[in-house]
């Protein structure tokens, strides 16, 4: 079907006509055009399962109710997505689904990003017909392992969790046991979650029964912000979301990364690995300019350097980190050839086959390693001979180049210091484009805006007066 | 503790392999014949299982949890099933369970010290007209009440 041409057909929405491709799933037509159906079980990326019946829609001609995530688009279909007995459907539902929920919505991480809470607040009746103390109890904070935290009590058992591990992953961590009000989530005993990719299962839950470790009782999300970015784990180039917040007497801090879609990346998810890679992005950053060991203010580090490669003799090596933006190489490789040093990005230091596996990762370890290509920026390791004046533009293996002298430009504190250290914002804390291992470009919004930022590699070369080419 | 099919078990399965459109629908018959050789089905009978069928190990824990009939653990010389479902629970289902559990001194799904007696809850044993019931082996006792069940423990004891 996917390879036919695709015919578009007109169909009637509450009385507006939309256009869908023939065969395509209502439901996914309905959320693209903006309807706002519940639903807790179809995932475009998991296909439907029909198993949770809240996104039951009217079809003229069809006696009962229809799941829309089963109904399919044929030319002159009517739908009704908000009709009083759509409505009391939903209500109906809603209710068996919270028949055993505990309700602990003031304690829950997912509150405020939970279906179940705003469908209930959409259809709810706001006063249950079952007393709390008959309820059934499962367990609540049962660890699933890699940082998953599983409350069964919670779960809506829409099985969107199983269909992950058993049919993207294809490792079947997740199952569901007993039947009937005892059906819950588990694990075969004894066993955890043991794939590199089971975080995604956060996302996917659409209530509070799997959470992340790493993230709970951590930041309520109404105060997050979201900013569009791309994961700097390796050379494929995720499409995520920085969630940060600023909050009081707090600097803007990051609390999460979040899968973002990209249909020609990542699809919907991100490798752990990834997602947990923004606390060493934010750890032990650097942030003040250094002589050697002393602590020394920007102006005064800004002449120091441009005084140091004025003076300089012999050989220039400039160091290119290869997770830097293009337009931020671009103005080093500017600034490389105005100084006549020679510019080199070894990307052998990146290399980690190790981590490599046949879906998302890759085993080049460098965000921008195609955009290093694209310019010709020569990517061995430069050679150490003579008098060398060496500038580190945050590369990691800098150690590895012998130099007389040497400037460092690092977003993390380093283990030793160099002649002069000068701190440059991290890739989260500024703007730019990133070339993916495929040659996708992507563009990163700045997410952070510390209270007391320090410069750009940009600001930094403001002294030579290289132009204005890159606008970041 | 490893599990693995007799011979003649192995051999009767891959007979009834022709009978089934795939594998994996001989997962009943599989754990039948589990039951059949143990008594109980173990995780690790639930992973040999598993591997037998190319399914992950969770499915057939899935299985093995949803049906009644399968036990993950040894059961007691007599098992008694109460039925949980609709009729039952209207007519005093509870009132006979909670003799059971006293009498016994077990919760459901456990089993007496002396090996006697499993207890177990069960989906409807299809005689709601005589409801409440519960079946202790293949016998089926009907019209229950608490003072009933004192009279059927004393017999079987
Ligand atoms: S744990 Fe979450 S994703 Fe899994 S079945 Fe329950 S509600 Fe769905
Ligand atoms: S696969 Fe690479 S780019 Fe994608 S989330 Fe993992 S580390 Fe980041
Ligand atoms: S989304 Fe249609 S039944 Fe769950
Ligand atoms: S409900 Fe108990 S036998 Fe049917």
């Amino acid at each position: 079907m996917s390879e036919k041409v695709k015919k578009m057909v007109k169909i009637t929405v509450d009385d507006r006509t939309i256009e869908a491709e023939e065969g395509a799933i209502l439901l996914q037509v309905l959320l693209e055009n903006g309807f706002e159906i519940p639903y807790y079980c179809y995932h475009e990326a998991l296909g439907p399962d029909g198993n949770c019946r809240m996104c039951m829609v009217e079809i003229e001609g069809k006696k009962r109710p229809q799941i829309s995530c089963d109904t399919f688009v044929e030319e002159g279909l009517i739908v009704r997505t908000d009709t009083e007995n759509i409505r009391r459907v939903r209500r109906g539902i809603l209710e068996l689904q919270l028949v055993n929920h505990p309700v602990d919505c003031p304690v829950c991480d997912q509150a405020g990003e939970c279906s179940l809470q705003d469908y209930y607040m959409e259809y709810g009746l706001y006063h249950g017909k079952v007393p709390k103390a008959e309820k059934l109890h499962f367990e609540k904070h049962l660890d699933l392992g890699r940082n998953v935290m599983l409350d069964q009590e919670r779960c809506v058992l829409c099985k969107r969790c199983v269909r992950f591990t058993g049919n993207i992953v294809k490792t079947g961590e997740l199952g569901v046991v007993e039947r009937a009000d005892h059906s819950h989530i588990a694990t075969l005993p004894g066993r955890k979650l043991e794939n590199g990719y089971a975080m995604n299962v956060v996302d996917l839950c659409p209530v509070g029964a799997l959470t992340s470790k790493d993230f709970r009782f951590k930041q309520r999300v109404w105060f997050l912000t979201s900013t569009p970015s791309v994961c700097h784990g390796c050379a494929t180039g995720c499409a995520i979301y920085i969630d940060h917040a600023k909050t009081k007497f707090e600097d803007d801090t990051i609390y999460r990364f979040r899968p973002r879609k990209n249909p020609d990346i990542n699809g919907h998810f991100i490798c752990d690995e990834g997602r947990l890679s923004y606390k060493a992005l934010q750890e032990n950053r650097l942030r003040e300019a250094r002589a050697e060991s002393s602590s020394i203010g920007f102006e005064e580090a800004a002449a120091q350097m441009k005084k140091m490669v004025e003076s300089w003799q012999g050989r220039i090596v400039v160091l290119a980190d290869a997770n830097l933006y293009i337009e931020e190489l671009e103005m080093v490789q500017i600034f490389a050839n105005r100084i006549g040093g020679k510019l080199h990005a070894p990307l052998d230091a990146y290399r980690d086959p190790a981590f490599e596996d046949a879906w998302l990762k890759s085993a080049m370890r460098a965000a921008n390693a195609k955009g290093v290509e694209r310019l010709g920026i020569d990517t061995s390791m430069p050679s150490s001979r003579g008098e060398v004046l060496l500038i580190n533009f945050n590369h990691p293996a800098a150690g590895d180049v012998k130099a007389r002298r040497q400037i460092d430009l690092l977003t993390h504190r380093p283990e030793t210091f160099a002649d002069l250290t000068l701190p440059i914002a991290a890739w989260s804390e500024t703007s730019g484009t990133l070339v993916n291992e495929a040659g996708i470009e992507q563009r990163c919004e700045q997410a952070l805006f510390p209270n007391d930022p320090v410069p750009t590699l940009m600001t930094w070369l403001e002294a030579w007066d290289l132009g204005e080419r890159c606008l970041v | 503790m490893g599990f693995a099919f007799t011979e003649e078990n192995l051999r009767e399965l891959e007979a009834l392999a022709k009978r089934y459109p795939s594998k994996e629908a001989l997962m009943l018959p599989a754990l039948w014949k589990v039951m059949e050789q143990e008594g109980f089905i173990s995780v690790e009978a639930m992973e040999a299982v598993a591997e037998w069928l190319g399914v992950s190990p969770m499915k057939v824990y899935g299985v093995v949890t949803f049906y009644e009939m399968f036990h993950e653990k040894p059961l007691g010389r007599h098992h008694i099933k109460v039925c949980r479902t609709l009729s039952c629970a209207l007519c005093g289902q509870s009132g006979v369970l909670e003799r059971l559990k006293e009498r016994l001194g077990i919760e459901v799904g456990e089993t007496t010290e002396d090996g006697r007696f499993t207890l177990s809850q069960v989906e409807c044993l299809g005689s709601c007209g005589t409801a409440p019931v519960m079946q202790i082996d293949d016998t089926l006792y009907e019209n229950l009440t608490p003072e009933k069940v004192d009279e059927i423990l004393k017999e079987l004891r």
